[in-house]
C-alpha cells in the first residue's frame, strides 16, 4: 500500500452536485480497489497561473488516500475520460512522509541529548573571520 | 565579472545569516553570508502546494532562481525545483509569467 496525494482541478462552472460527483467517482475507484481515503479537501474556485482549455479559474480538489499503484491508474483513466476536469496530479506521498518523520525524530533524539536550556554560552565558537560557520543543519 | 548581487525581494524574505563580512580582494565590500532558508527553518518537506513560498524562489517571469542567488543549498534546491515543476503541472505556478 501506497500514500498518494490527488490534486485536480475541476471547470469553475460546474455545480456542487457535479464536483461531488467527481468526488464521488475517484472514492469508488479507490474504495473498489481495496484503499482507503485518508482526507478530501475542497480548495474551492482559484484562479489558474495559466490558460487551461480556455478556462481561466478552475476549482481545486485534493484526495489523500493509501491504495495500490492499480487504483491509480484507474483514477488517472476516469479523471481523463471526465469532461469537467481540466487537469490533474497524481503525487506519491510516502516516502517523503517518512523522510519528514525521520528527520523530525533525529531533531527529537538530538534535543534529547543536549539539555537544551541551561548553559548556552558554551555553545557560541567564537567566529574566525574568514572561515565559513559550520553548517548546523544539513540533509 | 562583476558580482551579481542579492535581488531586492529577496533580501526582505531571507533569514539573516550573520553579519560576516567577506572582504573581496581588490575593492573591501561586504556581503552577509547566504544561508538556506529550508535549513534555517527546518523546512523538511517542500510542498508543492505551498505557493507562498514557492513563488518567493521564482522570477516575475516564472523561472526558477538559481541558487547562488537565493543561497539555498543543493539538496533543498533540488526538491525545491521538483516542487515547482509539479506546482507548475497543475497550474499554481506559470510556466512563464509576462513581465
Amino acid at each position: 500500500m501506497r500514500v498518494y496525494e490527488e490534486l485536480f482541478i475541476v471547470k469553475p462552472d460546474a455545480t456542487e452536485e457535479e464536483i461531488g460527483q467527481v468526488v464521488e467517482q475517484v472514492q469508488s475507484a479507490i474504495i473498489s480497489g481495496g484503499g482507503a481515503v485518508a482526507k478530501i479537501d475542497k480548495w474551492g474556485v482559484r484562479t489558474l497561473a495559466y490558460r487551461v482549455r480556455k478556462q481561466g479559474e478552475g476549482y481545486y480538489v485534493l484526495m489523500q488516500f493509501n491504495s495500490g499503484p492499480e487504483t491509480v491508474k484507474e483514477i488517472e483513466r476516469r479523471l481523463r475520460v471526465s469532461d469537467l476536469v481540466l487537469k490533474f496530479l497524481t503525487v506519491r506521498i510516502d516516502e517523503k512522509l517518512k523522510r519528514v518523520e525521520k528527520r523530525k525524530k533525529q531533531r527529537e533524539a538530538r534535543a534529547a541529548r543536549r539539555p537544551a536550556p541551561p548553559a548556552p554560552a558554551p555553545e557560541q565558537p567564537v567566529s574566525v573571520p574568514g572561515t565559513p560557520e559550520p553548517q548546523s543543519e544539513k540533509e | 565579472m562583476p558580482e551579481q548581487r542579492r535581488r531586492p525581494i529577496a533580501a526582505s524574505q531571507r533569514p539573516t545569516g550573520g553579519d560576516k563580512a567577506i572582504a573581496g580582494t581588490k575593492k573591501q565590500y561586504f556581503r552577509r553570508r547566504k544561508v538556506c532558508r529550508f535549513c534555517v527553518e527546518k523546512i523538511d518537506y517542500i510542498d508543492y502546494k505551498d505557493v507562498r513560498l514557492l513563488s518567493a524562489f521564482i522570477s516575475e517571469r516564472g523561472r526558477i532562481t538559481p541558487r547562488r542567488i537565493t543561497g539555498v543549498c543543493t539538496p533543498h534546491q533540488r526538491r525545491l525545483s521538483e516542487a515547482v515543476k509539479q506546482a507548475r503541472n497543475i497550474a499554481l505556478l506559470p510556466f512563464a509569467a509576462n513581465a
